[in-house]
């Protein structure tokens, strides 16, 4: 564990130092990346200056709510960034090297280094967001909501990591996923930044049982903030996304073990 | 100027081979369009205007702006990318504008995206939203110089931050940047109708409501004749305003590049 833990630190160390080697660059980039996630925000507060509520909820609770997809997503790119990129690593025979090396697989791939640009700007957000919002929108924080609060998050980040270790493992059978991973996840978390009830059944229904974002910040938000809208949906859903959460990533990490045995190398 | 459009149709034909790209490219588009259908179907809740503005002139408004940004998406890059791999000494020895032939290229590329990408997204969407038709037939050219206009003013502002390549390590922060101010200013994540006044009265002074609000105005008749020779006006001085800024950006640029080896 401690050699674990000492490799992921190694890995950061290089990481950031290479991001951050043309520093003024690394800055604007990590900005930029802030700022285009915060422009549907940005858009929405706009919005909300004219309309005051969507469905109930007025803007500090949306922030609230999209603190989450953000702060999750940060953390979820410190882990799981050779995930996201995997197609790259099978392309250009990197995989191959990391089959090599005395350790897991998947433990290489995880600890290899985050998308530090990509970490900065969106965990970024989601904390600004949180802060933002936490007091505002009326939470009596106590040691239980803490406790929920920490394992949502955590909770989020294995379903999205769970996502990608699914999608990694199809890219054993074809190389070219980076399309599918484009509509079923990227379009898909557009709509689970808003909240869930605006939208109609079906994209509901994707949102929970299919590529279920709405355990990522919907049920979570709305454990704390109890907004009517909640109704629509069973109490318990706000208490399962662990669950959720976990059992999607043992689910994708079977297939995961299961695809490996087809990898063939690309050559080179 | 034949030999530049003759650039715009080699690259609409090249496009044509990539089918799996545009069904998927549909996609994109209908299902950007659908978060802000859904968000502003709520915003509305079932009223039929807000401040005499009905909830179908909002779905026009999304589906021209919204559509045409996603359909008018390119390769940022190109620039710093034929500088980073000297390439550029290529394009100088060409008998061609190189501006005007990216420009040409570029208008290939973007009509073809209207045509195999919004136009389909339009017409599904109509299945669903509450679209509403152009104001008049006569209105359906006018808009369409009005987006043709647009588009060179999007072109032109893209231009002048690439060509910020020549001095900087890397650009994509800064044309990140750039795209989140003009899909708020331009109106494509919100219909301006529903910006606070102040900004939607400095706004005015800029290029932003140009590109896509002044298409979705025309096509919603909202301007009458005179008005809309006036907004075609403010186009084309935007457009030869940005135009003088990019030509001094790149002479000065080119100015200074150096390309080594080859």
């Amino acid at each position: 564990m401690k050699d674990i833990l000492s490799l992921f630190f190694a890995y950061a160390k290089s990481g950031l130092k290479s991001r951050f080697q043309y520093r003024l660059d690394a800055i604007v980039a990590t900005l930029a990346v802030f700022l285009r996630e915060a422009g549907g925000i940005i858009a929405m507060y706009l919005a909300l200056l004219k309309f005051d509520t969507i469905n109930d909820w007025n803007i500090d609770e949306l922030l609230f709510l999209f603190s989450l997809i953000f702060i999750t997503y940060g953390i979820f790119i410190v882990f799981f960034m050779a995930l996201r990129d995997f197609p790259d690593w099978i392309r250009h025979g990197d995989f191959d090297r990391v089959m090599l090396r005395p350790r897991g697989l998947l433990t290489q791939l995880v600890l290899c280094g985050a998308d530090w640009l990509a970490a900065l700007g969106h965990g970024t957000l989601g904390i600004v967001l949180f802060v933002i919002s936490a007091n505002r929108v009326g939470i009596q924080w106590n040691f239980a909501m803490a406790v929920y609060y920490v394992v949502a998050v955590i909770s989020g980040v294995l379903i999205q990591g769970a996502v990608f270790l699914f999608f990694s493992a199809i890219s054993f059978y074809v190389v070219e996923t980076g399309r599918l991973k484009g509509i079923f996840y990227w379009n898909m978390r557009k709509f689970a930044i808003y909240p869930l009830s605006i939208y109609n059944k079906i994209i509901q229904s994707i949102l929970i049982f299919v590529m279920p974002f709405a355990f990522v910040n919907y049920f979570p938000a709305q454990f704390f903030l109890r907004k009517p809208d909640m109704a629509a949906y069973p109490e318990w859903m706000m208490y399962i996304s662990p669950v959720v959460g976990v059992t999607l990533y043992l689910l994708a990490y079977s297939f995961w073990l299961f695809s490996l045995r087809f990898y063939k190398s690309t050559g080179n | 100027m034949t030999r530049y459009l003759s650039f715009a149709a080699i690259k609409f034909r090249s496009k044509m081979a990539y089918r799996f790209d545009y069904v998927l490219g549909t996609l994109h588009t209908l299902l950007l369009f659908v978060v802000y259908w859904s968000i502003y179907k709520a915003l509305y809740g079932g009223a039929s205007e807000v401040d005499g503005v009905t909830f179908s002139m909002v779905t026009t408004s999304f589906i021209i702006s919204l559509g045409l940004s996603s359909a008018f998406e390119k390769n940022e890059m190109f620039l710093q990318d034929k500088i980073k791999q000297g390439t550029i000494a290529n394009e100088l020895l060409k008998p061609v504008n190189f501006k005007l032939r990216i420009l040409f290229e570029d208008m290939g590329e973007g009509s073809f995206n209207v045509v195999f990408n919004f136009l389909p997204t339009a017409v599904i969407a109509s299945f669903f939203a509450e679209l509403q038709a152009p104001c008049s037939v006569l209105h359906i050219p006018l808009c369409l110089v009005s987006v043709i206009l647009g588009y060179i003013v999007l072109w032109e502002i893209s231009f002048i931050v690439q060509s910020w390549s020549f001095t900087l390590f890397s650009v994509w922060g800064l044309i990140t940047i750039k795209n989140v101010i003009i899909n708020i200013l331009a109106g494509a994540y919100i219909p301006m109708w529903f910006m606070p006044d102040w900004l939607r009265n400095a706004i005015r002074w800029t290029p932003f409501d140009s590109i896509y609000f002044t298409p979705v105005q025309i096509y919603l008749g909202e301007l009458d004749g005179s008005e809309i020779a006036f907004h075609f006006a403010r186009q084309i001085f935007w457009i030869a305003v940005l135009w003088a800024v990019g030509e001094y950006f790149w002479r000065s640029g080119i100015k200074k590049l150096v390309v080594q080896g080859g």
